[in-house]
Formats: structure tokens, sequence, C-alpha cells
């Protein structure tokens, strides 16, 4: 029987438009035999578009569907669900990336256009093996695990607990509050971090719902969303219990492991280690805590110089805005003000970063306090050096000053570095256990940077705050809550739907080599000793195909990945 | 080599008025709407950074304050209330204190207090001597002629050696201006055509103050100035060439009391003006006074008021009365001129066109340079 | 007419096709000739998946996992490290360049990269010319 195929070809306003010729694309699908029609579209994942799609499957009873536009992974799932609105499984589709992949990279039309048309006729070949596969659904187990209890761990932990959740809280130190326990004041509201932190865990440690385990860190997880066995360990120092295994059944992960300072060392020409009286904006931190600022003589700072950007924005680091840094700059001139009015600060900056909600008030406020602002450049430093015995002060800073032209010589007695944040030094091997991935400075990568910030793509593990990147407590505090409530959400439904795309074994082609139990990284293929064939437990298989491709009897098939399928879409592509 | 900043300059300029300069962060909206700034003088922005970062022999050398005639408009589209119009009036200020050699500007413009003792002393020392010499020499019943109480011959004189003083230190503080503007080693050096060829900027720009007109063509500010110029030049070429003729009476001589009328005249209106202007803030020049603004105003009114008085009472019929308010009259002309002239604000009356003459003088000094090849030492645009 | 390559890229979903995607989004251009299938890890690539590719037309294959250790599946890219090097080993043995099959690692923050490594491919089996293997299966394959 011939298939009947609907092939949707999208504008994309004008992002595919502009390069590929969709209406050639659309007159050279339409000669394919099993395309019962071809459109094109200005937006096909706009309601009208998807309409269009709802609409000719009912009327046309189109049977497989094909659309030609952005990625599978921003829109796979908009149009699956289309399919199932007009009654047809939403397997029965196959997408081709005409933008990302296409328009977006090209910019000579008629290669473009050539491309596009071969992807879509490999999407139309592929669909036409396409089967109907039907979603599992699993339980939901209520239990969450929290990794990591700064503001972020915290935060999610009481909104799902306070929700009526059981959570367990992992911590590796021996104390809750993370990198914000080390701060004193915050910006721009100058509110007491402690004040901040103490209410949460005053509420952590009073609540039932909570399980606290400080010294605690994950062995391994196994499982899958909903259905997750975390193995604990306790470290720490000898204390009862180090070493310590143990295991809990958990439904999702929130990953919210934090950042740790960039090293001051590092950088060379600051004197960071040399010169005593430059220290970093953490043992500023510790100064402002215990309440008195001065230099390592016991002195008081007659000027002060802080400067931004030490790990951040540089070619030889990191690339990336830390983000808060210039915020908790503008917070030290604050306090230096208020702890020794007499004392002159420089703040040296490359560009102020005053993004956030009474970012920009507060900066207006310092300068109001005779802040003096003096701009680097990029790529150029300020460069510290001892001052003479002439001299009031005890270190000069020479700094190519960007707002005048003019190179500068500044006078210093304290010096503070804004550290910039860095991914935890463990994050690969948390980003392993769990299953999730790292971009190239280490910070955990989302689900979708813009459309799914909190989730990522192993289903049931989250990330949250500072693991993710750069991000002040406002931010962090919106993840960690935007985490908990996705998980709220999942608990309350109480079963999740799983991809239906797994390993089957055909009985009747196995000749029971075991090639593929070893193979299989979840131990998800069973060896029947009885039938002497292998079998897959659906439920644990993760569809990475591995088995598929190397059963040398051809007994497993890979869900919606077959054989015929991609064989049919390579030569589609290569047309 | 490396500047060393002074972060104290801006705790100082403050005294002198700019207190806001601290807020700019240099978006460059004032440079913009100046109609006086240019590539080789960037302001305000440029000496307001210098300001900001404590380059002290960069603004001592600046010119820039001087060019400009504070229309107001850079402070009107400052989007962080900056004041960039007031800064450049205190940098004035401060320059003012900068180039004389004695320190009294400064003393006076740092303490209101000094500046209101030096005046009362010298006013009553002023009082104590004219009164004295008149009891010595005249009949205080007679005003002008022979037998005055204050004849005119002699109060010339005075007027003469005063001027002398003053026109001397005036020239003073001037040369050390002038060799704050090219002293430097690394500075442009103009050669002597140069400073020719520009010669007649200075009485162009004394008389005229033509850049003040080209700033002004929202609201007439320029016209006020020159009308008071104008009198205050009467003024000064009546009482230091036709004194006798002043003095007399009691009729009128209408030949030279047409020019004192309308400059007394002038200077009445153009003062109350101000002062109005200040006091209700009417415009953007007028949003901060100084106390030294204030104190020129008060005494230039005082001045003018009691000139016309002693004149009045004269005509009259009021000979004692007319010679008490004469010297009333010089207790206020003589602290006035000797503190305004050389130390405060009078000053600029020669600081400015002199400013603008050695600012053409330095653009040519620089463009010669640039044009022989070697480093061009233009300021970089970067407003 | 100059000679344009036609190369296959079978990119894992989570790692290579991220950051093809990414090279798109963020877009960086590179040749046309690279057409990209997607699989869900680089251990699906049977070595029939290449051999298919090749005699339907591919000058070249280009076959693009997670960088090793950082696979979704754990473990997947090292099977397919040991595997695509024993398939290039037969491949030569029938006259296949070794140029024409490669396996790149590229991790969904490597658009760049990506765009890199299409590039130079693309460049390479230029110069190599078109691939026997076609022209003799087919007369002319383009005409099919």
């Amino acid at each position: 029987m011939k298939a009947k195929i609907g092939v949707y070809i999208c504008h994309c306003g004008s992002n595919i438009a502009k390069i590929v010729d969709c209406e050639a694309v659309r007159e050279y699908i339409s000669t394919l035999p099993e395309v019962a029609i071809a459109r094109t579209y200005k937006y096909m994942c706009s309601n009208p578009g998807q309409d269009l799609i709802v609409q000719d499957i009912k009327e046309h009873g189109l049977q497989r569907v094909v659309v030609a536009a952005c990625s599978p992974r921003m829109h796979e799932r908009t149009f699956r669900a289309a399919l199932q609105a007009a009654g047809l499984n939403p397997y029965m589709f196959e997408m081709a990336n005409i933008r990302e992949q296409c328009s977006w990279v090209h910019d000579d039309p008629q290669a473009a256009t050539e491309k596009a048309k071969a992807l879509a006729q490999a999407a139309v070949r592929r669909v036409v093996h396409h089967e109907a596969l039907e979603q599992m659904t699993v339980d939901m187990c209520p239990n969450t695990l929290v990794i990591g209890a700064g503001i972020a761990g915290l935060t999610a932990t009481l909104e799902l607990a306070e929700a009526g959740q059981k959570v367990f809280l992992l911590e590796k130190q021996d104390h809750l509050g993370g990198n914000l326990a080390r701060v004193d004041l915050t910006a721009p509201y100058l509110d007491s971090a402690r004040d901040l932190l103490i209410e949460r865990i005053t509420r952590v440690r009073s609540s039932g719902n909570i399980e606290l385990l400080l010294n605690s860190r994950l062995q391994q997880l196994q499982g899958y969303v909903g259905n997750f066995t975390a193995t604990l360990s306790r470290t720490g120092h000898d204390g009862p219990g180090t070493g310590k295994i143990r295991e809990i059944q958990v439904g999702n992960v929130i990953v919210c492991t934090g950042y740790r300072e960039f090293a001051a060392e590092r950088v060379t020409h600051f004197g960071y280690g040399k010169l005593p009286d430059v220290i970093t904006s953490f043992d500023f931190e510790k100064m402002l805590q215990a309440g008195r600022i001065e230099c390592c003589d016991g002195t008081i700072p007659k000027y002060a110089a802080i400067i931004h950007c030490v790990g951040s924005r540089s070619a030889e680091f990191h690339g990336y805005c830390s983000r808060v840094c210039c915020m908790t700059a503008l917070k030290y001139v604050h306090e230096i003000k208020s702890a020794v009015p007499s004392c002159y600060v420089s703040d040296l900056y490359i560009d102020m970063h005053a993004f956030g909600k009474g970012h920009e008030d507060f900066y207006r406020r310092t300068s109001e306090v005779k802040t003096m602002f003096l701009m680097f450049g990029k790529g150029d430093h300020p460069i510290i050096r001892s001052a003479g015995p002439k001299d009031d002060c005890k270190m000069l800073i020479e700094v190519n000053e960007q707002l005048s032209g003019e190179l500068i010589e500044i006078p210093a007695d304290l010096v503070i570095l804004m550290v910039g944040m860095e991914a935890q030094e463990d994050a690969m091997e948390t980003a392993r256990l769990v299953n999730i991935s790292q971009d190239k400075e280490g910070w955990f990568i989302e689900s979708h940077p813009k459309l799914d910030p909190v989730a990522t793509t192993t289903d049931g593990i989250f990330i949250a705050g500072t693991c993710v990147a750069p991000k002040d407590i406002p931010d962090t505090v919106a993840q960690a809550r935007a985490a908990a409530a996705r998980i709220l959400a999942r608990i309350a439904k109480g079963k999740i739907a799983v991809d239906a795309v797994y390993a089957e074994i055909s009985d009747d082609a196995c000749s029971g080599c075991r090639i593929c139990n070893e193979l299989c990284p979840y131990s998800a293929i069973e060896y029947d000793d009885k039938k002497k064939r292998s079998h897959v437990i659906s439920a644990m298989c993760k569809a990475c195909g591995a088995c598929v491709a190397a059963c040398p009897s051809g007994a497993i098939k890979g869900r919606h990945f077959t054989d015929q399928q991609i064989l049919a879409q390579i030569e589609g592509v290569l047309r | 080599m490396a500047i060393r900043v002074n972060p104290k300059i801006i705790d100082d300029l403050a005294v002198y008025g700019a207190e806001d300069v601290q807020l700019c962060y240099h978006c460059g909206n004032c440079s913009a709407v100046c109609p006086h700034a240019d590539e080789f003088n960037v302001f305000p922005r440029k000496p307001m950074r210098n300001l900001q970062m404590g380059l002290e022999k960069k603004l001592e050398r600046s010119l820039e304050p001087w060019l400009c005639y504070y229309c107001g408009q850079c402070s009107e589209q400052c989007p962080r209330g900056a004041e960039p119009g007031e800064t450049m009036m205190s940098l004035r200020r401060w320059l003012t204190s900068r180039y004389d050699v004695t320190g009294l500007s400064r003393l006076f413009y740092r303490s209101w207090k000094a500046e209101m003792i030096a005046i009362l002393v010298l006013a009553l020392l002023t009082g104590v001597a004219f009164f004295l010499f008149g009891m010595l020499r005249g009949d205080i019943h007679v005003y002008s002629g022979p037998g005055a109480f204050l004849p005119s011959s002699a109060v010339h004189l005075f007027d003469w050696s005063m001027a002398g003083v003053l026109a001397a230190l005036l020239f003073v503080n001037s040369l050390h201006m002038w060799r704050l503007v090219f002293g430097s080693k690394d500075g442009p050096k103009p050669n002597l055509f140069m400073y020719l060829k520009h010669l007649p900027q200075l009485p162009w720009h004394f008389l005229t103050q033509n850049r003040f007109r080209t700033c002004q063509e929202r609201n007439g500010l320029w016209l006020i100035h020159l009308l008071l110029v104008a009198s205050y030049l009467t003024m000064l070429v009546l009482i230091m060439f036709f004194l006798p003729t002043m003095q007399s009476g009691p009729e009128i001589r209408w030949t030279v009391h047409t020019f004192g009328y309308a400059a007394s005249i002038g200077l009445i209106g153009a003062t109350i003006f101000m002062l109005h202007g200040r006091l209700k803030k009417t415009r953007t020049q007028f949003q901060h006074s100084h106390k030294s603004d204030w104190l020129f105003l008060i005494m230039l009114v005082y001045v003018a008021l009691t000139g016309v008085l002693q004149h009045i009472a004269h005509r009259a019929g009021f000979p004692v009365a007319a010679n008490l308010v004469y010297i009333m009259h010089m207790m206020g002309v003589v602290p006035m001129l000797v503190l305004e002239v050389p130390f405060s604000k009078w000053s600029h009356l020669a600081y400015r066109p002199l400013a603008m003459y050695l600012a053409a003088v330095q653009r040519d000094a620089l463009l010669g340079r640039s044009s022989q090849g070697g480093e061009i030492l233009a300021p970089r645009r970067i407003a | 007419m100059s000679f344009e390559p036609r190369i296959l890229g079978i990119l894992c979903n989570w790692c290579s096709y991220a950051g093809a995607d990414l090279a798109g989004t963020s877009r960086i251009h590179y040749p046309p000739n690279v057409r990209i299938i997607r699989v869900m890890c680089s251990a699906r690539v049977d070595p029939t998946f290449v051999v298919k590719a090749l005699v339907s037309g591919a000058d070249g294959v280009l076959i693009c996992g997670c960088h090793p250790g950082d696979c979704h599946y754990s473990e997947g890219n090292y099977k397919t490290m040991r595997r695509i090097p024993l398939l290039k080993k037969v491949l030569k043995d029938f006259g296949i360049e070794d140029e024409r099959v490669r396996l790149e690692w590229i991790s969904a923050s490597e658009g760049q990269r990506f765009a890199d490594i299409v590039k130079d491919m693309t460049e390479r089996i230029r110069v190599l010319g078109p691939s026997h293997v076609a022209c003799e299966l087919h007369a002319d394959p383009r005409e099919r």
C-alpha cells in the first residue's frame, strides 16, 4: 500500500525562506510518489501552522507527516502533539532540519535549496517506514534528591518539602549554606546574607519531610525518571559513619552544586600571594564578617582599590562574565565608605554590568559616594607594585585608563580582586554520575537554554543555580523554585510517560550469543536461560542503539531507529 | 610615564562648587551638545574625567573651562545629573585660584568668611582713610570744586594708583596662566608668528564675547552679559578719564552724564536680573550659586546704587550726604575691585579672552607639530 | 564545473547534533556539502550505514559522537571508537581512502569545531576526488 504523506515546508518568517527557495523544495517533494500533499507556510510551529497539519490529516487521511523546518530538538514534540490531536500516532512523524543545519549555515541559495530538497526527501523516505508506537507510563516515586545545600538547594528543598514531599538534601560539607554562607552583605539592597540563609536553614532543620545528609556524596545513580536508586556515602574526617553506604529511592534529582571561586594565584600580574595587601573578594568578605577593614599590618587603609573581572572575561582564563562581581564590588565600596569614610576607593572595571533590578540605582548611589571609577581595556590589565618609601601608600596600580586615554598610577593600601565564578572541581564527576553534559567551561547544560532552563537532557535530572552558569541570588532562587515546581507537577500526576523508543529482541532471530548482554550500559538486557534467548527490559532501556548495531544476527530492533528507516534516510539524503 | 593621580582633588573641587562630578559616567552627551567643543577641546567631558581621576597637572594647564560660557545645555542633557556646566564653572574658580600667585584667591574661594573679613577690613580702612583725608584737607560741606571734601584730583590719583596695582596683579596672574599652559616640557611650543597672528583675538573677545553669542540662541543671556560689560567699561572710562566732570556740578553735564546714566541703568538692571535669576533659579546657569557669586553681585549692586545716590544727593543740594555716600561708595568700590579683579570672579575679564587667544595659538602649535610629521598631541576624540 | 563532494554526516543526538544546531544558531557558516542524519548515539552507527552511504553515492562519511567520557549513554562512544577504525581497515582493503570515513568528537557547545571539521573534510575530499565506489557500481550515480 502506498503511504499517504503530508509534507510541510516552513519559511520560519525569513529565517529559512531568505536562503532556501521553499517553493522549489515543495515542487520537488510533490513529485515523490508517496507524497499526497506538500505545502509551504510562514510559521509551521504557530497555531495556524499546526492546524494546517491537523486539518489535512482529517480531510485527506494523511498517514504520515514530514515537517521541514527547524531542528527536531526544538519542535519535534510540538508536531508530534499535533499529530496526536488529529488522531494519528505521534511517531508517524519526521522532521527535516533545514534551518539550523541549512539556511543558517549556508549562504549560497542554490546549494542550500538543493540541500533542503535532499533533507526533506530523506525525511519522506524515512517516514515511510515509521511504525505506530505506544508510549509507556511508569510510576513516579515522590521522593526527590537535592544535591548541594547552598541557597539553591535549600530553596528547592523547602519548596518540595513544604508541598508535602519527601526530600533528601545531600551536602558534601559539614554545614548548610554553601558559598552564600561566606558572604557578608548582598547587593544591591545590602541585606545580610546571614539573614537570608538563617531563615531557610531554620525551616529546613525543622521540617519533618527533609532528611539532611551532611558530609555525604552521591556514589552512584541508577534507574530512570521516576525510579532512581541513589547510592550515597558519608565522607568527612573519620567521624561516625564515615564511608557508610546507603541506598535511597527517588523519582527526581535536582543538582545544585554551585560554583567555586577563581583561584587568584593564577593571575600573576596582580601579585596575589606575594603582595600581602592584595586580597580576593572572599578574603575581604571574611574581613567584613569579622567587622574590621584593615591592611595586613593592622593599619586602616587610606586608599582602597577594587579590580573587576579577575579570571573572567579574559582570553587567558574564562571568557564569560561572572555576573555578580560588578555589584559585589559596588557593595564593597559602600561597606568601605561606611566603615572608613576617609578612605578613597577606586574601582577598576572593564565594563560596568548593572543589568539587574535595582542595579543601575545602586551604581548611581556608588558614584554619589565619590568612587573613582577607572576603566581598563579587555585584554589589558592593571599592574600592581609596591610603593616607594616617599609615597603615602603601600602600593601603586598602573592602568591604561580607557575613558581618558591616559596611563595613570593610583595609590592603594588594600587591593581587592573580584574573583569570578568557576565550575566546581568535581563538576565533571557529578555530571557523569547523574548523566548530564557540561559545556566547555564545565557548567551543566540545560535541555534548552531559553525554553527549558532547569531540565537536562536526562529526564528526571534537574539543575539549578550557579552549577548551570554564574548567576546572582534572585536568579538562583528562581531556578531552584522552577525545578521544584517541575517536579511537583510530575509528582501530582503520579505517573510519567517514557519514550516509546527502546530496543526489542526478536526471539526468532536471537541466537543467544549474549554479545549484547555485556554491551548494555544500563544492564537492560537479560538472558533467559530456559529459552536461551536474550530480551530487553524496556523500562530500563534508554535507546542508545549500541546493541542494535552490534547484534551479529540482526535480531535487535531499535524502535524508531530501525535499520530500514536509517538506510532509507541515507538513500534519500544522498539523492 | 604614568601620571600619578591625586584622589583628593575631587574633594578640593567640591569646595569650589563641583559637587556632582563623580556621577558622570562619560556618555559624552555634554560634549556633543556643546557648541564650542571640538576635536582639540573636548569639554566638558575631558576636564570632568581629569577631575574625577585627580589629574591635577592636566587640569592646571587646561584652557577648556574658559572656553565655556555656561549656557547650561550640557547640564540639561546630562542623564546622570553630574552638572557638567557647574563643574566647568567650578573649574574656572579653581583655576583662578591656581593662577593667583599670592594664594589669596584660594583662601577666599575656600572660605567665604575669610573673604567677608577681607571685605570688611578693606572697607573699614578705605572708609577711615577717606574720612580722615577729607577732614584734614577739605570741607565736608563742599562736594566738588575748590575745597571739596574729596577733591576729584586726589580721588583720580588714587584710582589710577589702584588701577595700576590691580592691573599689575592681574598681569602677573595672567602670565602664570600662560606659563601653566605652555610651560610643560612635552607640551606644544608655539612660535612668535603664531602669537602675533592671533593677537587681535584678545580685544575682539574682550569687547564682544562673540563666542557667548553662538551658544545663546535660546536665552539671550549674552546680550545681558554684554550690557553689563559695556556698562562697566563705560563707567571705567568715565571714572578714569572724566572724574572731574563727573564730580562737577551741581548742573548736569549731559555730554558726559548721559553715558553715566546709561551705564548705571545697565549695571543695576543686569545685576538685578542676575540676582533675581539666582534667587529664583530661573535658568540652568542659576541653579547653583557659590558664595562668591552672591558676594560679587551684592557688591556690584551696592556700588552702583551708592554711586547713583551720591549723584542724586549732590544734584539735589545735599553736599554732606553726598560726601558721606561718596565714602560709602568707595568703601564698596575698593574691596570689590581689589578682591574681585585679581583674585575672584572678575578676573575672568582677563582670563577668558586670554584663554581663547592661547587656545587658538595652542591649536596652531599642535597642528604645526603634526604637519611636521611629529606625534599628534591633539587630544584623542573620545567624546 | 568543479567537483562538489557529497558527505553524509551521522551525528549523535545529544552532543554532536546539538553542536551542529549550535553552529546554526551561532550562524557559523560551513560548506553545504555535508548532509546530516541523526542517531541517538554514535554506537548506533552500524557499519552497514557507512557502506550504504558509499554505495549510494557519498564521497565521504562523517561520524560524530560525544567526547570520550561525556557520552549520554556513559560509554556508547567507546564502542564507536573501536568499531569505526575496524571498519576503516576493511574499507581500505576495498581501496577506499582512509580520509573518506572520519570519526570526530563534537560536544553540544562546539558549534565552531563542527563547522571547522566540515570545512576541512570537504576540502580534503575535494582534493581526493569522487569516490570510485559509486562510480563503479553505477555508471553515473548522480543521474540516478
